[in-house]
């Protein structure tokens, strides 16, 4: 038998791990579109992994749960847009608040769903699981509906110029809360995808930074839904080989094999930065990151 | 107690203070580092707590989850004391000098900690050697794999650990001479993303058994039942997240030295010390087999298990290779305490960095 090496199965590895950031990017990218950065993203996962996790469990279907993330990553992103359209109030501050409230509510409600069953998914062909089909299907999806419908330039203006999306005939502050409910729907989504499909598992924080690294690799996805899909294979793949060098006895320390998928994510937007003077950056959201 | 961190101190307080009602009973606490479900180690000790409580009609128990080994435990502990108890199980490795230091603040207390080195006058530890099962776990692993490939899915790489995973690796090849060990750390006690990857990551690697010593084993065993290849369990019985793919384990039964325990400090008769059960004793067990291994194999193992019971078997003895091929341990030489409570080495055929 020849001798597996580290690179077999490593496709669908960095998939399998890119999986639930890839809902969460192409979230996180249609909210920052839409003019908000939203850190609250982080929170917005964990509600989705505990409830997906539970209604999972209690309902023995996968795609309830996925369901039930979805709807509760959206219900909590309102929150951040009730603060940051009507009241007003700083877009990072509120996030923070949000991410909190995430945390707090997903770790009361998760701590009574430790340790119960959940009926995942049967895998498809090749160790593809459906979250993985539905993740990858959703990237020309979002991208196309984006760039060539009527809705999707709405969007796009909004985030540009909130005033010219306006004398345009859009109503930018419905057009920004859909936009954060978009990511919210879909961070929750990605969330579920982690608890019901990829681990089987509820632990309180699983997330692990998951949502933060959305909202730094949207910039390296320059704000755009295609992109967002080699952004997240970068850090699903540097995840995947930080565990197969291990696998492979590589003599590298597993502290410093942990850092990879954070160090491969920052070197790529350190490079995204400096050789990209037009960042691709939606107007609107320039304002907030430079006043 | 399923609430947030912030929120427990406060239905503690209330939790004391409606139990303040029965203070006659005798109240004992338990603190668990994680989820009291997480079908690993906490609950193994919560186990351990239900027996004691199901043994002693009329004893009270609080716990309480998801404590840190930080200065939270102090302030979980006094308020425990302060509501009655006056016996405390401090579970986490953690918890030790916490609990040294408020033993002499509250005398009266009796505090046991789980597996630490030091005592106090009122501070007793208790622990057990695990290696003798995961040795016959790993006898279980090396009769099942075909490649003769095992993986090993670990925490930190403290002594407990290292010698959970060289232990695994000697009982393997006792079945194949030829078995390896692949060692992936996951860097955290649960962290189910990267155990799924880990998992992963070993089968696409050819290894066909996966050990493990993380917090909870959920997604570790289903990941290698989903992928249809083998898990050995630790801490608690797995056979309900993988009926097929579970081969056998090693896995703790703490009740009935918690409640010897007890009853010595309700007697008056108990003297802080530190209490080490094994597999003899039974505070240590080899989990039931699953259906992959031979019926050969079974009655190896079993016939081994009995001479480590009888002390006709040693799994710490010589003759003991390194990783490098040095000798550690000349034949028949057994090993010291000393290099084994701070065993920081792998032996030969483990392919991994300690550091």
């Amino acid at each position: 038998m020849a001798e597996a090496g580290i690179f077999d199965g490593l496709v669908v590895s960095s998939i399998r791990a890119a999986t639930p950031l890839i809902y969460v990017l192409l979230g996180e990218c249609l909210t920052q579109r839409v003019g908000r950065i939203n850190l609250g993203v982080e929170g917005q996962m964990l509600v989705g992994a505990a409830a997906g996790y539970g209604v999972a469990a209690a309902s023995g279907n996968p795609w309830l749960g996925l369901l039930a993330g979805a709807v509760v990553g959206s219900v909590l992103s309102l929150v951040y847009a009730v603060l940051t359209v009507p009241a007003r109030a700083n877009q990072f501050a509120s996030g923070l608040a949000v991410w909190m409230l995430g945390f707090g509510l997903s770790a009361y409600v998760g701590a009574g769903l430790v340790g119960q069953h959940v009926e995942g998914f049967t895998p498809l062909a090749n160790g593809f699981t459906p979250t993985m089909v539905l993740a990858l299907l959703l990237v020309p999806c979002i991208g196309l509906w984006l760039y060539t419908t009527r809705t999707g330039l709405a969007w796009r203006a909004v985030g540009e110029s909130p005033d010219v999306a306006r004398a345009a005939g859009v109503q930018p502050a419905l057009v920004i809360v859909l936009g954060i409910a978009a990511g919210g729907l879909l961070s929750g989504l990605g969330g579920a995808a982690l608890s019901v499909d990829y681990t089987r598992t509820w632990a309180e924080g699983m997330s692990g930074g998951r949502g933060l690294v959305a909202v730094g690799l949207v910039i390296v996805a320059r704000w755009n839904p295609w992109w967002t899909l080699p952004a997240a294979l970068l850090f699903g793949c540097a995840e995947a080989m930080s565990l197969r060098m291990q696998a492979a006895h590589s003599a590298i320390p597993a502290h410093l094999l942990h850092t990879l998928p954070y160090l491969a994510s920052l070197a790529v937007f350190a490079i995204a930065c400096v050789r990209l003077r037009d960042s691709g950056a939606p107007a609107a959201l320039k304002n907030v990151l430079e006043r | 107690m399923t609430l947030p961190r912030t929120l427990r101190p406060l239905a503690l307080t209330a939790l004391l203070a409606l139990s303040a009602h029965a203070a006659q009973a005798a109240t004992i606490g338990y603190i668990y580092v994680g989820p009291e479900k997480d079908n690993g180690y906490n609950t193994s000790m919560d186990n351990g707590r239900r027996f004691v409580e199901k043994s002693l009609p009329g004893t009270k128990t609080l716990h309480v989850e998801n404590i840190p080994e930080t200065a939270e435990v102090e302030k979980v502990m006094e308020r425990m004391i302060k509501s009655g108890a006056t016996i405390i199980f401090a579970t986490s490795y953690g918890y030790l000098d916490y609990a040294i230091s408020l033993g002499k603040k509250y005398p009266k207390v009796a505090f046991l900690h789980a597996g630490g080195l030091k005592t106090g006058d009122n501070v007793g530890t208790y622990w057990a050697n695990s290696d003798d099962a995961m040795y016959l776990a790993g006898m279980a692993a090396g009769a099942v794999s075909k490649t003769g490939k095992l993986g090993f899915i670990a925490a930190f790489p403290i002594p407990q650990v290292v010698r959970s995973i060289n232990a695994f690796t000697l009982g393997a090849q006792a079945m194949n001479t030829k078995a390896t060990t692949s060692v992936v750390w996951t860097g955290g006690w649960l962290q189910p993303a990267k155990e799924a990857e880990a998992a992963n990551s070993l089968i696409d690697a050819g290894n066909d058994v996966i050990g493990e010593q993380v917090d909870s084993p959920i997604t570790i065993a289903q990941t290698a039942e989903k992928r249809g290849i083998h898990v050995v369990g630790k801490d608690v019985d797995v056979s309900s997240f993988a009926p097929q793919s579970v081969l056998t384990g090693a896995s703790w039964n703490w009740g009935p030295t918690m409640l010897k325990l007890v009853k010595e400090i309700q007697a008056g008769t108990w003297k802080p010390s530190h209490v080490r059960g094994d597999l003899k004793d039974g505070t240590v067990v080899l989990d039931k087999f699953g259906p992959a291994v031979p019926a050969n194999a079974q009655k190896a193992i079993l016939a081994k298990k009995d001479e480590i019971l009888k002390d006709k078997f040693v799994v710490w003895s010589g003759p003991l290779k390194a990783q490098d091929g040095k000798e550690l341990l000349p034949a028949g030489k057994p090993m010291g305490m000393e290099m084994l409570e701070s065993m920081q080495f792998f032996v030969q055929g483990v392919n991994g960095t300690i550091k």
